[in-house]
């Protein structure tokens, strides 16, 4: 009972932003956190949030960041503390950090464990929804002392999103399946925000309505749900669509009748970040190419 | 004369593992001088300093952890190689490292692994796989006569992939973003364990090194045949039992804390066994110093060739074990197989 009201006292006192520090902030796992002061050295182990934090110019208080962590280009000029699941604990402590940003679908519990032990204050995000994304954005922006640059940023977002949900607001909803990794078959499930983007974009997922955010997926359901569209994600800078083949083969897909597969980039899909944006107009030219023409 | 002997080497492993314990306390990818270190050693840094913390809260923890899973795993393998008889028994050679895995995945689903009680859940699971793997191959190789080394090897072999099939099944039905922290860990890493997580590791490996070390005279009473044992008063039975036991415990307890670290239990053993002969109540001991010594400079490589990544000390051990299990076939017990 105390705890549902520090919880949600604490997110008013997220909801106005802080006049004064110290302040005491839930984090996105539910947990409270006090900070005694404005956090002037974070690290970022979750490439979405290093990303927001650079869209929202707040980079300057970003003193590590992941291997994983490649856009923009100067993010990979950052110390990085090694990859999201085995970190270096060491490196991190050398960074001298007042603030750790994690999440709980990426880095492992113990990470979190162990950075509690050594007293070093982490802030759990995770963002399941554009809602949640525009949560991330706005808690980053009070974190990192960027709060007049949240409002413009989503501002600029929406815009972008509107934009295409007005364009493919006519044309009719094909079914799309979303391929996150071929082999084994890994689809966005309804807890991916992938599958909103798809919806927004004008498209109708057939692997909406799985369990959790990316469950593996059987070829035949796919095959059984006749997509009309199929979406290979690249992933990383450079590689093709992997294992377009296996599609190709698969003739009698509507998808592949009418040569309707194509390739996105997996990191405007998969990363709650400022370039999510890019990722619905991407999808949206290749659900309705008939409508970006 | 024995006596003397147990100390001159016990005391020379000590030694040893004291260079390596220093030499690890002064590497890291943090980069610290000597200086420092030696500064937060000798308590001049302030604790809130972040030499103090690195060497406090992150090598230290790191290095006990690394000298506990070590040492157990080498008394583990000892245990089952006096145990069987068989100079190949180990635990990931006998699938009870692959049991115990199992066991402790299933625990990792039910909730984090934070707490001492999450310790004692995910090592009372690992025990339980440990078991059931050891018991199944028991079986398996004493179908026919006595326990053939090349039955016992193959039997512990298939067990061990039935259960990492079984280790796969359950990792297919998780959540991908749990995915990646369950692979990391069945590559075996050796972390920073919490304090009273350490307390409750060192605890349970003491229990199990007592449950061998225990047996040293009736193990080598053993290691001249299970008739000879019975004409000179061992129990045979209740020998085995105990000090499978115990190895599965000890086994147990590093798979909750450190992931499935292969081949410690071969290496360690019989590069002992080739200085200090086959004597179990000289053996178990050393081989408790030795493991601790040799995963200690296996995880200190681990942390410091790719850094600041990381390698997964495991994936170091076997590329050592396999080679060394290899050779071992070629060139010790050729004429068995």
């Amino acid at each position: 009972m105390l705890a549902r009201a520090v919880l949600l006292a604490s997110i008013i006192v997220v909801a106005t932003a802080p006049s004064a520090w110290p302040f005491t902030v839930a984090d996105m796992g539910g947990r409270a956190l006090t900070l005694p002061a404005p956090p002037q050295r974070i690290i970022s182990l979750v490439p979405s949030v290093t990303e927001l934090i650079f869209a929202l110019g707040g980079q300057e208080r970003l003193v590590g960041v992941t291997d994983f962590c490649d856009w923009p280009a100067d993010a990979k000029r950052k110390p990085s503390v090694g990859g999201m699941i085995s970190p270096s604990l060491e490196t991190i402590v050398t960074l001298r950090p007042d603030l750790v940003i994690a999440t709980d679908s990426g880095n492992r519990q113990e990470t979190v464990a162990q950075l509690d032990r050594l007293r070093i204050p982490v802030f759990m995000v995770h963002a399941n929804r554009l809602a949640e994304m525009r949560e991330v954005t706005a808690r980053l922006g009070i974190l990192t002392g960027r709060e007049t640059s949240v409002a413009p940023l989503v501002d600029r977002f929406d815009a972008r999103i509107r934009a295409v949900a007005a364009a493919v607001a006519a044309a009719p909803r094909p079914r799309v399946l979303y391929v996150l990794w071929p082999e084994p078959l890994i689809v966005p499930g309804r807890d991916a925000i992938v599958t909103e983007l798809i919806g927004l974009a004008g498209g109708d997922s057939i692997t909406a309505n799985e369990r959790n955010d990316y469950p593996r997926y059987s070829v035949e359901a796919a095959v059984a749900h006749a997509p009309e569209v199929i979406i290979l994600a690249r992933h990383g800078t450079g590689s093709g669509p992997i294992a377009r083949d296996k599609w190709d083969r698969l003739v009698s897909l509507p998808a592949i009748k009418s040569g309707r597969v194509h390739a996105v980039d997996g990191n405007l899909m998969h990363r709650y970040g400022p370039r999510l944006a890019d990722g619905v107009e991407q999808l949206a030219r290749a659900i309705h190419p008939e409508v970006f023409r | 004369m024995e006596r003397r002997r147990l100390v001159v080497v016990l005391a020379a492993l000590t030694g040893v593992l004291a260079l390596v314990v220093i030499a690890a306390i002064f590497l890291g990818s943090a980069r610290l001088s000597p200086a420092d270190v030696l500064a937060v050693l000798t308590g001049r840094t302030d604790a809130s300093r972040t030499e103090s913390v690195v060497i406090w809260g992150v090598r230290l923890p790191r290095i006990a952890a690394a000298v506990l899973a070590g040492g157990a795993l080498a008394v583990a393998g000892a245990g089952f190689q006096g145990l069987t008889r068989n100079p190949l028994a180990e635990p990931s050679v006998l699938g009870v490292s692959s049991g115990a895995a199992l066991g402790v995945v299933v625990a990792q689903l039910m909730g984090p692994a934070s707490g001492v009680t999450d310790a004692l859940r995910l090592t009372i699971f690992g025990f339980a796989g440990a078991l059931a793997a050891g018991v199944i191959v028991y079986f398996i190789a004493a179908a026919g006569a006595g326990l053939p080394v090349q039955t016992l090897v193959l039997a512990g072999v298939i067990v061990g992939l039935f259960f990492a099939a079984a280790i796969t099944v359950v990792t297919s039905l998780v959540d991908i973003n749990r995915l990646g922290g369950i692979v990391h860990w069945l590559l075996g890493n050796v972390s920073a364990i919490p304090p009273r997580g350490l307390a409750v590791f060192a605890m349970l490996g003491t229990v199990g090194f007592w449950l061998i070390a225990g047996q040293a005279r009736q193990l080598n009473v053993l290691a001249l045949g299970e008739e000879a044992a019975l004409q000179l008063g061992v129990n045979a039975e209740r020998l085995k039992l105990r000090v499978f036991v115990g190895s599965a415990l000890l086994t147990a307890c590093v798979v909750a804390f450190a992931g499935p670290i292969g081949f410690v239990g071969l290496i360690v053993p019989h590069s002992v066994r080739m200085v200090v002969g086959p004597d179990h109540r000289l053996l178990v001991p050393a081989t408790l110093l030795g493991g601790a010594i040799f995963l200690l400079v296996a995880d200190t490589l681990a942390r410091n060739v790719v850094a600041p990544a990381e390698l997964s000390v495991g994936v170091l051990t076997s590329l050592c074990g396999a080679p060394f299990f290899i050779y071992l076939l070629r060139t010790r017990y050729r004429a068995g197989l």
